[in-house]
């Protein structure tokens, strides 16, 4: 019969090795250190993007994700922010968390988002403006609309502008240019399909979204 | 539990941090273990671990992508090399792990895996009479979107394409066009406007005609 102490005994070099993993505590080394390499990954990715980023109004736009030819870092940071997006040919995104002063956008203010007249974004195809939570999931609201875009019958002001009413009460009024908001903070996702030429050249910038209360 | 890590990532990480530091306390302060060699260890680890998180996260969330285009598909589970139109736009409503939560709801999708290990495959695009519509074609190992069919990159009418592996060597019979994949395994993401809530079914009968098949030399 050979019992563990046998094992032991025929076996020191293993049981040094052993005795020095634990004593090093190297399994937790191990978890240790992955914890941190994954919030340094983080880190870095989330620095990365937002390097590949420019923001304009608060809205914060890329071109590089899903290019051929990106480095190691910006595929990570792309995977990581905006995984399976389109490429800017075949489609434009802004999105935005910040009123025009900087401050989280939170269903408990109203806000507007005025284009003025004929500076809708450029396209081929179509535009929508998505209200999501952080996470990006839509919201359930009273009327089912979780976006205004080319299609909403959006109404215009006197002077050609168009606002749009972001608020979680309907805007009296205003219903057809009411994007529905939720009780806590939120997003906003801009979307150009077939961009045209002014935002692929960076020339067309989003206006800002006002906190009007 | 997706939805809770992603709105509470602070949280979630200063749970993991404090619950970490707590260990490192006992361990070395109150019971006084060596802890150079552990310190050693931590940081061979983590700088090691840097790098392989950074090289293989697209592939970590392309797999996720491929297990939610697959078994998460919104009819039940598909193979392989097929396409399945979903047949509802995005909305709150949708689950978790669908990749219609975080869509817009101006297009529906239509989505399929490639594995172009046993030859190529032959995609099928029906006539969208100038409906707007891209499939999008990603190398899950990178993220890069090496191929386009669709309304900018090949127009709205019929045609039949040629997707192959990286290395495949033949050719391509009159008719077709050719996509040259970068990698063995293709995520397809394919996206039909939809003009209003009218237009949905006209849209999906269209989606639904966009297939694969295996390709017979």
């Amino acid at each position: 019969m050979i019992n563990a102490n046998h094992w032991k005994t025929y076996n020191k070099p293993m049981s040094q090795v052993l005795a020095f993993l634990s004593n090093a505590h190297i399994v937790q080394a191990i978890i240790i250190g992955c914890v941190f390499a994954f919030l340094t990954a983080s880190i870095i990715m989330n620095a990365v993007f937002k390097r590949m980023t420019t923001t304009v109004n608060g809205w914060s736009t890329t071109t590089k994700c899903g290019k051929p030819g990106n480095s190691l870092l910006e595929r990570a940071a792309s995977a990581r922010t905006l995984p399976a997006i389109n490429l800017v040919e075949e489609a434009a995104y802004w999105t935005t968390t910040r009123d025009s002063e900087g401050h989280a956008l939170d269903g408990r203010h109203n806000y507007s988002l005025v284009f003025p007249s004929g500076q809708l974004p450029p396209n081929d195809a179509f535009w929508s403006l998505t209200l999501t939570d952080v996470a990006g999931y839509m919201v359930n609201n009273p009327i089912d609309r979780y976006s205004l875009g080319d299609r909403s019958g959006l109404v215009p002001n006197a002077d050609g502008s168009i606002t749009i009413y972001i608020q979680t009460t309907a805007a009296s009024g205003h219903e057809a240019n009411w994007l529905p908001s939720p009780s806590g903070k939120f997003k906003l996702m801009l979307r150009a399909y077939l961009p045209g030429r002014a935002i692929l050249e960076g020339d067309y910038l989003v206006p800002p979204v006002r906190r009007v209360d | 539990m997706n939805r809770f890590i992603l709105k509470n990532g602070r949280l979630v990480t200063f749970v993991i941090l404090a619950i970490l530091a707590w260990f490192v306390y006992r361990q070395f302060i109150v019971k006084g273990s060596p802890f150079l060699p552990f310190a050693i260890m931590t940081g061979v680890i983590w700088v090691i671990g840097t790098f392989v998180f950074l090289y293989i996260w697209p592939r970590m969330t392309y797999s996720a992508y491929k297990r939610a285009l697959l078994q998460k598909a919104p009819g039940g589970p598909i193979p392989v090399n097929t396409f399945y139109a979903i047949p509802k736009l995005a909305s709150a409503s949708a689950s978790d792990g669908s990749l219609l939560s975080t869509g817009t709801d101006s297009i529906l999708y239509v989505n399929g895996w490639l594995e172009l290990s046993d030859g190529p495959l032959v995609l099928h695009v029906p006539d969208f009479m100038g409906r707007y519509y891209s499939l999008q074609f990603t190398d899950p190992s990178t993220g890069t979107n090496f191929a386009y069919v669709g309304k900018r990159t090949t127009g709205t009418r019929a045609g039949d394409f040629l997707v192959s592996a990286p290395g495949w060597q033949g050719s391509v019979p009159q008719g077709m066009r050719l996509i040259a994949s970068t990698n063995r395994s293709v995520m397809v993401v394919g996206r039909v406007f939809v003009e209003n809530d009218g237009d949905m079914q006209a849209a999906y009968e269209l989606a639904k005609q966009v297939q694969v098949i295996p390709f017979d030399a």
